[in-house]
């Protein structure tokens, strides 16, 4: 069936282990560093139509704050009581010349809950703030429909 | 170079990765698309508390456009209510007349609304040539 060369038979097919091994690695890579990349906490953003991209939040050093659908509220990764929201974002933005600060709220998060937040924020002297969202695929009008929900 | 071990059967000599290769690639790429995923937002600014010695708090007063998201859902625009899909022309309304650095509104919500709702509210506002979205809050309102 499958057409023969007069050449070597070693030389038939390529060797294609080496490649194999490359590849597997770069997968175990990759999914390592995946779930490193995610900054914060993993919650429901709510979903809009026309979000500004804001590479400026993926750094290393940006400050984000996120807000579960129960409250909680995380700086960074750590779990912080409401009151020390501020003290934390002034001491992160101390010697900095962009206080901008990232919120990253559940989508079905109070807005009570948001607000206490940006009152703080507000008190450690920030007035630029970025909403963390993600994008819509269907721009739909009327109310937004919270899926599951 | 291949190390061959037993001559038994000669297609039995090493497995087929080829498959396997593709099945690899195809993870790879995946992994790929979903790494740079960049952040996207919507910005909001908070207003700071004036300094003392500025005086146009005044004029600014009447000409404010406040967004207020209710606990039910629905809109207001300063005062008269307006539905969703009214909420952007509305507001394309009102700013048309105004100077480009000119352009700015709040949004008010109520405590008990999802936050969804109030990211939709400002959604529209971008849209609708809003330039900056300001956050009214407790502490700004008695600030003022």
């Amino acid at each position: 069936m499958a057409y023969k060369p007069k050449a070597g038979a070693t030389m038939s097919t390529p060797n294609v282990v080496p490649m194999t091994d490359v590849m597997l690695v770069l997968l175990i890579i990759m999914m390592v560093i995946t779930p490193m990349l995610q900054k914060g906490v993993t919650v429901d953003m709510a979903r809009v139509s026309n979000p500004r991209k804001m590479p400026s939040a993926n750094k290393t050093n940006a400050i984000l704050i996120s807000i579960t659908r129960d409250g909680g509220i995380y700086f960074r990764t750590t779990k912080i009581p409401e009151n020390e929201v501020t003290s934390r974002v002034r001491d992160a933005i101390k010697d900095r010349l962009n206080k901008e600060v990232f919120i990253k709220s559940d989508a079905r998060a109070k807005y009570g809950s948001v607000v206490t937040v940006v009152d703080d924020v507000r008190a450690a002297g920030v007035e630029k703030l970025g909403l963390l969202t993600e994008k819509l695929t269907k721009p739909q009008p009327g109310p937004p429909t919270l899926g599951g929900g | 170079m291949a190390m061959e071990v037993g001559e038994s059967k000669g297609a039995m000599k090493d497995p087929n990765v080829v498959p396997l290769i593709d099945v690899l690639l195809v993870l790879i790429i995946i992994f790929m698309a979903i790494t740079p995923m960049i952040p996207q937002g919507l910005d909001a600014q908070v207003p700071q508390p004036a300094p003392p010695n500025q005086k146009q708090q005044q004029q600014l007063n009447e000409r404010t456009v406040v967004v207020q998201v209710a606990q039910d859902g629905s809109l207001k625009i300063n005062q008269t209510a307006v539905s969703w899909t009214e909420l952007g022309p509305r507001l394309l309304d009102i700013f048309k007349v105004r100077a480009p650095g000119d352009r700015v509104a709040f949004i008010k919500g109520a405590s008990n609304v999802q936050f969804a709702y109030v990211a939709k509210a400002i959604d529209i506002m971008h849209e609708s040539d809003v330039e900056k979205v300001g956050l009214l809050t407790k502490k700004v309102e008695e600030g003022q």
